[in-house]
């Protein structure tokens, strides 16, 4: 809402500068958004009629004019660009020496000092401006002409505020009284303890207006004033100020007039041609089916049960609340008018404006509530500035209420306990204080017993209806710098459990291997690329704000790799990215039937009545791509590989896993997957269930996204394991005894065909070697002749040990003669 | 014995001519093995008379005493030589950076979030945390947002596809909803997450951005207690020297309500206040909807957007950065 600083002061006593009160304003629920000062620094620019006019010799579309001198006489010769004026029209000229504050000065800045200057071989001096270059409009279709009997040679800002301060507030949406300078007028009275006043209204005509009949009790109250003898012409130049100041364009006076009644006083109103309105006489009423109006934007609009109409003798004229008829407009020719100010139901009118998607400045006020009391002095005071403006002559008034006043519109009657206005506060407020405080909000307020008020709100406070809302409105006033700063002792214990614990260990580990942490939006595309447990299944968005946006993750791989990309297209040569966020499936997935399958009952989040929402469970993503790098080091031997993140993934699981339980074990398996390496990716299981995966991108897929290879990528869920943290986490390590008798090494080497996975050939020498084993590590891999064509040769180093003796060779010997036996039975033979 | 000072002579002069300790062992081999004259000589002392014998013996040990003593000398100067030719070659450039892959940071909003929690775990609150796309009955409906609320409008939802009414949620005070209808009061918790609006990308805007919610539900909570907590807060992520100013605002689901500025000192003794994060006391008709009578208990709710302290404190001037996990920004911070 634009609040020109020189109509609030009309309507409240101000002692402030415009500095002053915009503090004020932001302290006490008035958000300053802005201050602007159209047509501030305009100067040498006065009236002047015009005396002659002749197109300009070499130019078709430039007029040669003389206007009025400097003083009202003499002559002075302008040339202009605009064709909307005549000999006798009242112009504004901006004299050589002049400032126009809305042209655009040669530097680019805002604002032009006139000079004489040739235009086309003729000197004109100044020009004649245009209501944008007062910065009084945003019209440039011509030059403003003013009412002819306008003095001549008076300077600008004799005839209006030139440079008025205009205060922009951004309106709480509780706050439909702030949407008027009377509404804000009120308000800063009541936080300056100050007066206040409404504009002087005329009374009510002696005849009556035409008949209205209320069908709808969404309707509380409808006003009507009719009109005679009105000329529709333009409104006057403070009129037009005023509109443009508050962001509004003049159309005509009728129409004018209605917006800066509701601008000012906040109440909506409507004036229909009298003469197009069939009757005439007025019935208000719900539509009851399917029907047509056609709104005064042209568009015919259909109304369903419910939406409110106003009909004349035959037909709908007005879509209530929202948008008047195009049938029963105001124009040109219109010699009787009615004016309507009614007051509607918000929430009716909302709905309305929603369905049809048609907000205008009538619907926003009356969605967020007017006042109901209100709309009667708004119709007066509409039709006292046509009888001055435009001739108007009033023939008639009335008023049709719903009674008894509908609950909507009612103020009921709060009781406010005191001693918890202070205890709420922390503020030892006397009773008398707070009474003090309510009565400069407008409410009356009535002490009913010891510490206990009875406050009824104003007709304009529609958001004061419970205790707390008085609270409020109490501190609201007082002010909120007044309230002491308590540390309050908090009963609870503070922390993290164990399980967020072990989240934020989680990615700890990934960072400890490389990874920086990233977080990207979101949202996916089509043609988004699988990640683990893929699926069709996508959670959409109804409303997303792009196409490739349209869906909610199902995995976090895209959204990594696209961060790659970019990395990539910086020039940088190798990146290694982490991210930690939840993945989004439908009720019905794979990944949910897997995690149902894996956690059991628990983990899935429900809406208050029990029923599912989407698949949300937390991730950890990998993804890496080129040579690894460190703090000024470039490793040019060494790429990113799939090893390193299923390093990462494994000592994840085994932290975020109770302890020595070889059950949470993640296990391998090779998969063949759309935009994967055949040969090097697997999915990561637990429990049989797919819960993870790894793997490099397809050459075809690294080449399609522009990355050179390899591009490693993988994600875990980490819902399993969270789930199965007990409140006071994992039980602790327990230690294990040192064995003090020496330990024995044994290298094993074992030769199998390539199909036979290295886990497997690790259980076997674990099988073999039994008891004794303490520790194996892998630390050859041999393929070439001495082996044979199609198969492998990895060795091991085993470490031996028994907690009562020291071993000796023959217990190495009995140790790989038995690996050899287990060996055998999986296809593999010693190779020593 | 003449045999034997020619002999002391070329094994000194042999001893001294070593240049590396292999040539110094060859030496001692030469002039005292198994086969060299001196053990020749050492043979043929048996067929000596016994008084030729004692001093040839003499001479012998003489010669012994001065191989063995000239042989240690060289022997330490050639081992000396040797380490320190050692050394030499093993010098490294330890200016090198090292090779190793240094540990990720985590994001800047990761950090972020975690202090800001960290500073209200000390004051005794505990982290809940609740699903992104929810229910609108707890994003909209417990907390006193009406279905056709101007409020429910100005929040530029995004809604989900195939159900009634879930959304992504526009703040993460669902989560308090979840907190308050599953929990009795004393209730303390803040909320992190990521929460969502209908919002193009732009410098200052994402439609994906994150939040720490507050709640203190317990008898006798007041206003006095909301402002000292957001000023402990205050100073614990600006410094200790700030103040905070309570605005009047208003949500729904708090009343009062308080949009909060922190206090900063610009360059050039420039004073001013910035807004840092919504606030007030929670509404009656939210404690009522969660199934907490609101004539026993009292509380306040506090919202802070982790971007918007992250830029703030860190001087990040577009969003943008924020998400597009560029490694120059990822590694600075």
């Amino acid at each position: 809402m634009k609040l020109p600083l020189s109509w609030l002061r009309e309507l409240v006593d101000l002692d402030l500068d415009v500095d002053d009160l915009t503090a004020v304003m932001s302290l006490s629920g008035l958000e300053v958004e802005d201050v602007t000062r159209p047509g501030a620094g305009a100067s040498g620019i006065r009236t002047a009629r015009v005396l002659h006019w002749e197109p300009h010799p070499d130019a078709d579309t430039l007029r040669l004019v003389r206007v009025t001198g400097e003083g009202g006489d003499g002559e002075v010769e302008v040339v202009c660009g605009a064709s909307n004026f005549d000999v006798g029209d009242v112009v504004v000229h901006a004299l050589p020496g002049g400032f126009v504050p809305g042209v655009t000065g040669p530097d680019g800045g805002k604002g032009l000092t006139l000079e004489a200057r040739r235009i086309r071989g003729v000197t004109s001096q100044g020009m004649i401006a245009s209501a944008k270059e007062l910065e009084v409009g945003d019209d440039h279709t011509g030059i403003l002409v003013l009412d002819p009997d306008t003095p001549l040679g008076a300077p600008l800002d004799e005839l209006i505020p030139v440079g008025d301060p205009v205060i922009e507030i951004a309106v709480q949406a509780d706050r439909g009284d702030h949407l008027s300078i009377l509404g804000v007028a009120r308000d800063l009275a009541a936080i300056l303890d100050t007066g206040w006043r409404v504009p002087q209204v005329p009374a009510d005509p002696d005849g009556a207006s035409v008949p209205v009949t209320l069908r709808t009790a969404a309707c509380s109250a409808f006003h009507t004033w009719t009109l005679d003898d009105v000329h529709i012409g333009g409104s006057p130049l403070w009129l037009r100020q005023r509109l443009a100041q508050c962001g509004m364009r003049p159309i005509d006076v009728a129409v004018d007039v209605t917006n800066l009644v509701m601008l000012e006083l906040g109440q909506p109103l409507h004036a229909f041609d009298l003469d197009r309105v069939r009757g005439p006489a007025l019935t208000v009423r719900e539509a009851d089916g399917p029907e047509h109006l056609t709104t005064l934007d042209g568009q015919r609009r259909e109304l369903v049960a419910g939406d409110l109409v106003i009909d004349d003798a035959e037909r709908a004229v007005s879509l209530a609340g929202v948008m008047g008829g195009g049938d029963t407009e105001v124009s040109a020719s219109t010699r009787r008018i009615l004016l309507e100010g009614a007051v509607w139901e918000p929430t009716t009118i909302r709905a309305t404006s929603r369905r049809l998607g048609l907000t205008s400045e009538a619907s926003n006020r009356f969605e967020r509530g007017v006042d109901p009391q209100g709309a009667g002095r708004a119709v007066a005071r509409a039709a006292g500035l046509l009888q001055d403006l435009a001739g108007a002559r009033p023939t008639g008034g009335g008023a049709a209420l719903t009674e008894p006043e509908p609950d909507w519109a009612g103020r009921p009657t709060v009781t406010l306990d005191t001693t918890r206005v202070r205890r709420t506060l922390a503020l030892d407020l006397s009773d008398a204080d707070q009474v003090g405080l309510l009565e400069r909000a407008g409410a009356t307020v009535t002490a009913t017993d010891v510490g206990t008020l009875s406050v009824t709100p104003p007709s304009w406070r529609r958001d004061l209806r419970r205790p707390a809302d008085l609270t409020e409105e109490i501190i609201r006033l007082h002010g909120y710098d007044q309230v002491p700063e308590v540390m309050p002792a908090l009963p609870t214990t503070g922390g993290l459990t164990a399980a967020q614990q072990l989240e934020r260990d989680a990615r700890q580990l990934a960072l400890a291997a490389g990874f920086h942490e990233a977080k990207t939006r979101p949202f996916v595309g089509d043609d988004a690329i699988d990640g683990l447990v893929p699926s069709d299944g996508r959670v959409r968005l109804a409303n997303p704000l792009a196409q490739d946006a349209a869906a909610m993750r199902p995995s976090l791989i895209e959204g990594l790799l696209q961060a790659v990309r970019h990395n990539h297209g910086q020039g940088r040569p190798g990146i290694a990215l982490a991210e930690l966020g939840r993945c989004f499936r439908p009720v019905q997935d794979p990944l949910a039937a897997a995690l149902d399958a894996v956690v059991g009952d628990g983990w899935r989040w429900t809406d208050p009545e029990g029923q599912p929402i989407p698949v949300q469970p937390q991730v950890l993503a990998l993804a890496a791509q080129g040579l690894k790098l460190g703090d000024g080091w470039l490793d040019v031997e060494t790429r990113w590989s799939v090893t390193d993140l299923i390093d990462v993934f494994d000592r994840v699981a085994r932290h975020l896993s109770p302890p020595d339980d070889d059950a949470w074990k993640l296990t391998r398996v090779p998969i063949e997957r759309d935009g994967y390496h055949p040969g090097r990716s697997a999915s990561l299981r637990l429990r049989g269930q797919e819960i993870g995966v790894v793997g490099q991108l397809h050459p075809e897929e690294a080449d399609r996204r522009d990355l050179p290879e390899p591009v490693v990528v993988g994600e875990l869920l980490l819902e399993p394991f969270l789930a199965a943290v007990p409140a006071d986490g994992h039980p602790p390590i327990q230690a294990r005894t040192l064995v003090r008798h020496p330990a024995m090494t044994v290298d094993v080497a074992l030769v199998a065909d390539e199909s036979v996975a290295y886990a497997t050939l690790e259980q076997a020498v674990r099988d073999g070697a039994g008891s004794l084993l303490d520790e194996l590590w892998w630390f050859d891999e041999y393929r070439g002749a001495q082996v044979g064509e199609g198969r492998r040769s990895v060795a091991m180093r085993l470490r031996l040990q028994d907690p009562d003796r020291q071993l000796t060779d023959e217990d190495a010997e009995r140790t790989i003669a038995s690996i050899g036996e287990v060996a055998g039975a999986i296809g593999a033979t010693l190779r020593r | 014995m003449n045999d034997l000072d020619a002999l002391q002579r070329d094994a000194l002069a042999a001893i001294e001519a070593a240049e590396h300790l292999d040539d110094l062992d060859e030496v001692r081999v030469r002039f005292t093995g198994k086969r060299s004259d001196l053990t020749a000589i050492q043979k043929g002392m048996r067929d000596l008379e016994p008084e030729e014998r004692k001093a040839r013996g003499q001479a012998l040990n003489a010669f012994r005493e001065a191989f063995q003593a000239a042989f240690d000398a060289r022997y330490e100067q050639l081992q000396g030589a040797a380490l320190r030719e050692r050394l030499e070659a093993e010098r490294l450039d330890l200016t090198l950076p090292p090779r190793r892959v240094p540990p990720g940071r985590p994001h800047l909003l990761t950090q972020v979030e975690q202090e800001m929690l960290d500073v209200f775990i000390g004051m005794g609150f505990r982290v809940a945390e609740g699903p992104e796309a929810e229910s609108g009955s707890y994003n909209f409906d417990l907390l006193n947002i009406e279905p056709d609320h101007p409020a429910r409008q100005e929040m530029d939802t995004i809604y989900v596809d195939g159900f009634d009414d879930v959304v992504l949620r526009t703040h993460t005070s669902p989560v308090q909803s979840r907190v308050m209808t599953t929990s009795e009061p004393p209730i303390a918790v803040v909320c992190p997450g990521r929460t969502y609006r209908a919002d193009a990308v732009d410098a200052t805007h994402s439609p994906v951005f994150s939040q720490i919610e507050g709640l203190y539900v317990a008898e006798d909570v007041h206003m006095a207690h909301l402002r000292g907590t957001l000023l402990a807060f205050a100073r614990a992520m600006f410094g200790a020297d700030r103040e905070i100013r309570l605005r009047p605002s208003f949500f729904p689901f708090t009343e009062p309500s308080a949009e909060v500025d922190v206090s900063f000192d610009g360059p050039g003794g420039n004073h001013g206040w910035l807004e840092i994060l919504g606030a007030g006391m929670v509404d009656p008709n939210v404690l009522t909807f969660c199934g907490i009578d609101p004539d026993r208990y009292s509380g306040f709710a506090f919202g802070i957007g982790i971007e918007r302290v992250a830029m703030l404190r860190h001087q990040v001037r577009d969003i943008r950065e924020l998400f597009e996990a560029d490694a120059r920004f990822l590694a600075r911070f």
